[in-house]
């Protein structure tokens, strides 16, 4: 393993996002601090309690959970597209550093974007609205996990995709509507029984009861099996995403 | 016998129905200053990219001091120095900060750089720069710059594709004087070029490449030897000897008292035609060497100019 190569391509990926935190931290901040103020101070009232709990704090988890694996995916996918198209990734490739080491790197930057946009949230719900937290542990692996998960679905994405409308096809026709029709906004309880069938197959469903479960203590779906998914998920998209930035097939002529 | 610094055997690549690289044989020792010669779309950037893992490759094989690009990339790539033909653009990091990552990437950690990082800020002009973004850097500076990151982790051997494309004469002048140091201080340097000045001024040796196919390789003294022609024209006065008895050895021409004789070496020729004129008698008024430069021997070899 080249060590200090690895370690240089993490600081390289955390400090790219860092320096352009306008653009990678605070809008998830704001976004969620605004749905807090719209949902808290206005529709609460006119919406009766979710489960036990009040329709802002049962929508809390949600938002940390979209926050996290937007910025996730969004490191990595954006990442890797620009080091292709302006001309960086050579860099990358001519040094002594395996696909495995560059794949490392890239998923570990986009995981510290993911968890310092989850954990912000958290912070803000906390402060905000006072929500408690029912298991802080299970909830910081949930956020670590979907984020390595999501960050490394942004690595395979970023790979195959050629250009910024691609990259963005791949995010607002599938990953933003994956993650609105998974359940932040209710309980799929609430739906008729064809939209509970098709919110099974959702993955990002599992991912926000799980955390609505570490937080709040409640979920539409056992949490064992919300672990599970996001496992399976972390080890589908670990292993595709490595494979293909192994063989060079999308990065190499 | 040494191992080379550079071995390239067999090479093809094609993308398609294109065959950008058709047996590329090439040897390089170390220590020289080895210059692939030919024009755009030759395969020149083709070849360079497979030896430093850009490019996937067909058939044949790369090797630097004797070991495989392709299964033992960790030992060659940190050989080897690079400084592409494009520039890449990072909007994110000052130019210092993107050369101890560069550093980094080759397992030199920011404390062991260093010396070297500011080296190379300093002999490239960039000093003053060092905080600056890419983009704010002039063409020339930037040139300099991929300069400075190819020779950050202290390579053996230097890879330069085009390395005074685009750059006014003062900094290409600045640029050869610098390449030239390096050489003298052993580097082993690859260079690809389409200008024939660069080439000759620079290179031990060259390999000229045209189509995806090494047509010629040897020292620039040599190939002009071999291929080039000279031209030698003296003008004299009224003739009265027979001068075809005299020269009978040599290929000329000869009309209103003008000379003009195609020779291989105009410097071993010259005195020899002078001595012979003279002996006989004949005034010489003027006389005119033109040397054979690469460029010829490229036109002779492809039949058409380098830059046409």
């Amino acid at each position: 393993m080249n060590w200090i190569g690895l370690n240089t391509l993490i600081k390289r990926e955390v400090g790219r996002f860092f320096s352009v935190y306008r653009q990678t931290v605070l809008p998830g901040l704001i976004t969620s601090a605004l749905y807090i103020a719209i949902f808290g101070f206005t529709l609460e009232q006119r919406i009766s309690e979710i489960q036990g709990v009040s329709y802002t704090l049962f929508i809390l988890p949600g938002l940390i959970m979209m926050n996290t694996l937007t910025n996730a995916t969004a490191n990595t996918s954006s990442s890797m597209l620009q080091m292709k198209l302006l001309q960086q990734l050579p860099d990358l490739l001519t040094a002594p550093l395996s696909g495995f080491e560059i794949s490392l790197a890239y998923i570990i930057g986009g995981t510290v974007r993911g968890v310092v946009n989850g954990v912000m949230v958290l912070i803000l719900g906390i402060v905000l609205v006072g929500m408690p937290v029912y298991d802080l542990v299970g909830t910081l692996i949930f956020i670590l996990l979907v984020s390595w998960a999501f960050s490394s679905m942004g690595l395979l994405l970023g790979q195959l995709a050629d250009s910024w409308d691609q990259l963005s096809t791949m995010q607002n026709f599938f990953l933003t509507p994956l993650s609105f029709l998974g359940g932040v906004f209710y309980s799929i309880k609430m739906l008729p029984d064809w939209a509970q069938l098709l919110s099974y197959i959702n993955p990002i469903y599992y991912m926000i009861n799980g955390i609505r479960y570490t937080i709040l203590g409640i979920s539409d779906s056992p949490v064992s099996i919300s672990y599970g998914m996001a496992l399976l998920l972390t080890l589908f998209f670990t292993t595709a995403s490595i494979l293909l930035m192994q063989s060079g097939k999308k990065i190499k002529q | 016998m040494k191992i080379p610094a550079i071995e390239i055997k067999g090479l093809t690549k094609s993308y398609g129905d294109t065959m950008a690289l058709d047996g590329v044989n090439i040897k390089i020792k170390k220590g020289e200053f080895f210059g692939l010669l030919g024009p755009n779309g030759a395969g020149k950037t083709t070849t360079i990219n497979i030896l430093t893992g850009l490019v996937f490759h067909d058939e044949g094989f790369t090797k630097v001091f004797g070991k495989d690009t392709v299964k033992d990339f960790r030992f060659t790539r940190s050989k080897i120095g690079i400084a592409a033909q494009e520039f890449s653009v990072d909007w994110f990091f000052p130019i210092e900060k993107l050369l101890y990552f560069q550093a980094g990437y080759y397992g030199i950690n920011k404390k062991d750089a260093d010396p070297m990082v500011n080296e190379l800020l300093e002999r490239l002009g960039l000093s003053e720069k060092r905080k600056s973004r890419l983009r704010q850097l002039s063409g020339g500076m930037k040139r300099r710059f991929q300069l400075a990151k190819a020779l950050v982790h202290n390579p053996e051997i230097i890879i330069l594709d085009e390395p005074t494309a685009g750059v006014d004469v003062e900094l290409r002048h600045d640029l050869w004087k610098y390449l030239k140091d390096l050489h003298i201080r052993g580097k082993t340097i690859l260079l690809t070029t389409h200008y024939i000045e660069e080439a000759e001024l620079l290179c031990n040796n060259v390999a000229i490449i045209h189509k995806g196919k090494i047509l010629k390789e040897g020292s620039p003294q040599a190939l002009t030897k071999e291929l080039g022609k000279a031209g030698i024209t003296i003008n004299t006065s009224e003739i009265n000897t027979n001068y075809k008895v005299i020269l009978a050895n040599y290929k000329y021409t000869y009309e209103n008292n003008r000379f003009h004789f195609s020779v291989k070496d105009p410097d071993k020729s010259l005195p020899k035609i002078i001595d012979l004129l003279s002996k006989n008698e004949i005034n010489i008024n003027s006389v005119k060497s033109t040397k054979s430069s690469l460029e010829d021997v490229f036109l002779n070899l492809t039949g058409k100019g380098i830059n046409d």
